[in-house]
């Protein structure tokens, strides 16, 4: 019976595994709620790898939090746009909240 | 009509005594002498080229380098008639308002008069440099005829411009004023036109208030002189200087000189190349942003973004036009950029397409920036130049500050992003090329402390000596300045036509 339950354990871990070629999956983070307002993660990663300097995990969380209490990630981008709070990762010129929550995707 | 003809056949010793000398026979002198033609004025052009280019007469120009890397001094300026116009790229663009200001974070800048001067003469420098009808920014449906995306730029600190370009016949190059205008000053009747006549001296009278007499030589051993009323150097912001530094005769310091102005403040505009990486979130763009496009009513037009007045003042930057360049690829970066951005901001940038950003800017007055004269002679015996080339690192921390601006009004639009691709001094150079514009050298100001020549382009202290062309211009602007000399010789020919009246 043991056998056929890890059996069948197996399986539906492969076939959760599977599903990755279409949607992917990560691990549990604390902080998960900032980083599923981010539809492709892994290219926010690949951004956020290219972010030089110190990362403060926390601080930057809790900013990010606080970001996303008035508002959600279009309203935030559009207003870190008209404030002029825009920071370059390799050169790009980019609205802060979307570095801020890339470097965080890069970092868990 | 009247033939060019060759200085080589001139009896040695003859003098020729004109109303006005026009020194050079390049898009200002060819302009000044169209401007005065069927005047009272008797008029000699003197071109020292022929007119084709001949490598030999080309020589005369090689000189020495000092500081930043240059493009080497024969290589920008085309001694044969017709000079720089036989080989520019026909770009055209009225300087703005604001390039006549004095900007006070801008040490040197300002002229004396403001663009309201040149107004009346542009419809006829246009026609001259045949660019056809004027329209440049005051037609506001080239981007509503567009077929392709555009990126309304919406409100910020830059707008999108727009450059027309001199008529290209077939595949010809742009209007090449020796050959498009030879006939015409053939045809003038107080007009004398000579090729092979090489100025090698400006003999002032004894108290240094006047110029007494031009000495010509060719390069086949003939000397003979030109004592007119009036001389007008036009032959370029290098060659002008080197005449001026040359004659040292009666002013030890050389002609103009007495301030030690002569040569200082040179410029060209900086054309960077690939300076930004320009990503369309709507995909490839309509056509006039990479490319010249005809319109129907005969305008060759090309888009370029601007920073605006308002901008400029604010933000204290420079003049500088950007303009959009061949489609790169993105690297693994640029992608994740395109990505994540468009998604934050709500964009679909499936069809995205990044481009090369390239453009012209313009370099702050620096007295330093120099060409000075050497103890190597050419073979008529004056002087050679050396030119130290300086760029100041605020010149590319303005235009720096002017790309990401560029940059957040993409993203405001929600219609692209930009990446910048030059951190440092480093960066700037190794994609620095040149416009080719020599400017400066015989600036304009109407202290002659701080100018060579006053308003009108006469040098301060000799009542008949005037420099046309851009070296006159005491600060610079990004356009190109073909149209703009043109333009500011004609109002010379004004001034001209009343003084000899």
């Amino acid at each position: 019976m043991a056998a056929v339950v890890a059996a069948a354990a197996a399986a539906t871990a492969g076939l959760y595994r599977f599903t990755d070629l279409f949607v992917k999956h990560y691990a549990p983070t604390p902080y998960d709620d900032l980083l599923m307002r981010l539809t492709d993660r892994g290219e926010a990663a690949k951004l956020g790898a290219r972010m030089k300097g110190s990362f403060d995990l926390a601080s930057q969380s809790a900013r990010l939090r606080d970001t996303f209490r008035k508002q959600d990630l279009v309203a935030a981008t559009h207003a870190d746009i008209a404030a002029g709070r825009l920071v370059e990762v390799g050169g790009w010129v980019l609205p802060e909240t979307v570095v801020l929550l890339s470097a965080l995707a890069s970092r868990v | 009509m009247t033939a060019l003809i060759d200085a080589r056949t001139i009896p040695n010793g003859q003098v020729l005594t004109p109303d006005l000398a026009i020194v050079g026979g390049g898009p200002a002198g060819i302009s000044l002498a169209l401007a005065l033609k069927d005047s009272r004025i008797s008029i000699v052009l003197l071109e020292a080229g022929s007119t084709s280019f001949d490598p030999e007469i080309q020589k005369m120009y090689t000189g020495a380098e000092t500081g930043v890397p240059y493009a080497a001094l024969d290589a920008g300026r085309l001694r044969a008639l017709g000079g720089g116009t036989n080989h520019w790229g026909g770009w055209c663009r009225p300087m703005d308002a604001i390039d006549f200001e004095a900007k006070p974070w801008m040490a040197h800048s300002g002229w004396p008069f403001g663009r309201a001067a040149l107004e009346p003469y542009y419809a006829r420098a246009q026609a001259l440099v045949e660019a056809g009808p004027w329209i440049y920014d005051q037609k506001g449906d080239v981007m509503a005829g567009a077929t392709g995306p555009v990126l309304p730029l919406g409100d910020g600190g830059l707008y999108t411009s727009w450059f027309q370009f001199s008529k290209t016949r077939d595949s010809v190059l742009p209007t090449q004023f020796g050959q498009r205008y030879g006939d015409d000053l053939r045809a003038a009747k107080n007009v004398t036109p000579y090729v092979h006549a090489n100025v090698t001296g400006i003999r002032l009278a004894a108290n240094g208030a006047s110029v007494d007499h031009l000495d010509i030589a060719t390069l086949n051993g003939k000397h003979f002189a030109v004592k007119p009323r009036m001389t007008v150097l036009a032959a370029g912001a290098m060659e002008n200087a080197r005449l001026m530094l040359a004659s040292t005769d009666v002013v030890s310091a050389g002609v103009g000189n007495q301030n030690d102005l002569v040569g200082r403040f040179f410029a060209d505009n900086p054309i960077p190349r690939d300076v930004a990486t320009l990503v369309s979130f709507a995909g490839p763009l309509a056509a006039f942003y990479g490319s010249n496009q005809t319109l129907n009513d005969g305008a060759i037009m090309r888009a370029t973004f601007a920073p605006t007045s308002a901008f400029r003042r604010k933000a204290q930057v420079a003049g500088s036009l950007s303009t959009v360049e061949p489609a790169v690829d993105l690297d693994e970066t640029g992608k994740a950029a395109v990505v994540t951005t468009a998604l934050a901001l709500g964009v679909n940038a499936a069809n995205a397409q990044a481009y090369s950003l390239g453009c012209g800017m313009e370099l702050s007055p620096d007295p330093d920036r120099r060409l000075t004269v050497t103890g190597e002679k050419d073979a008529l015996g004056l002087p050679r130049l050396k030119l130290d080339m300086r760029i100041a690192d605020e010149d590319f921390d303005r235009f720096r500050r002017t790309l990401t601006e560029l940059g957040r009004q993409l993203l405001a639009s929600r219609i692209g992003l930009l990446r910048i691709n030059c951190k440092d001094r480093q960066d700037w150079m190794k994609r620095m090329d040149w416009g080719h514009h020599h400017l400066g050298t015989t600036r304009m100001h109407a202290d002659p402390k701080q100018g060579v020549v006053d308003a009108d382009g006469l040098v301060h202290g000799i009542a008949n000596l005037y420099v046309a062309g851009s070296g006159v211009f005491p600060s610079y602007s990004a356009s190109n300045p073909t149209l703009n000399l043109v333009a500011l010789t004609l109002r010379l020919g004004d001034h001209l036509k009343k003084v000899m009246a």
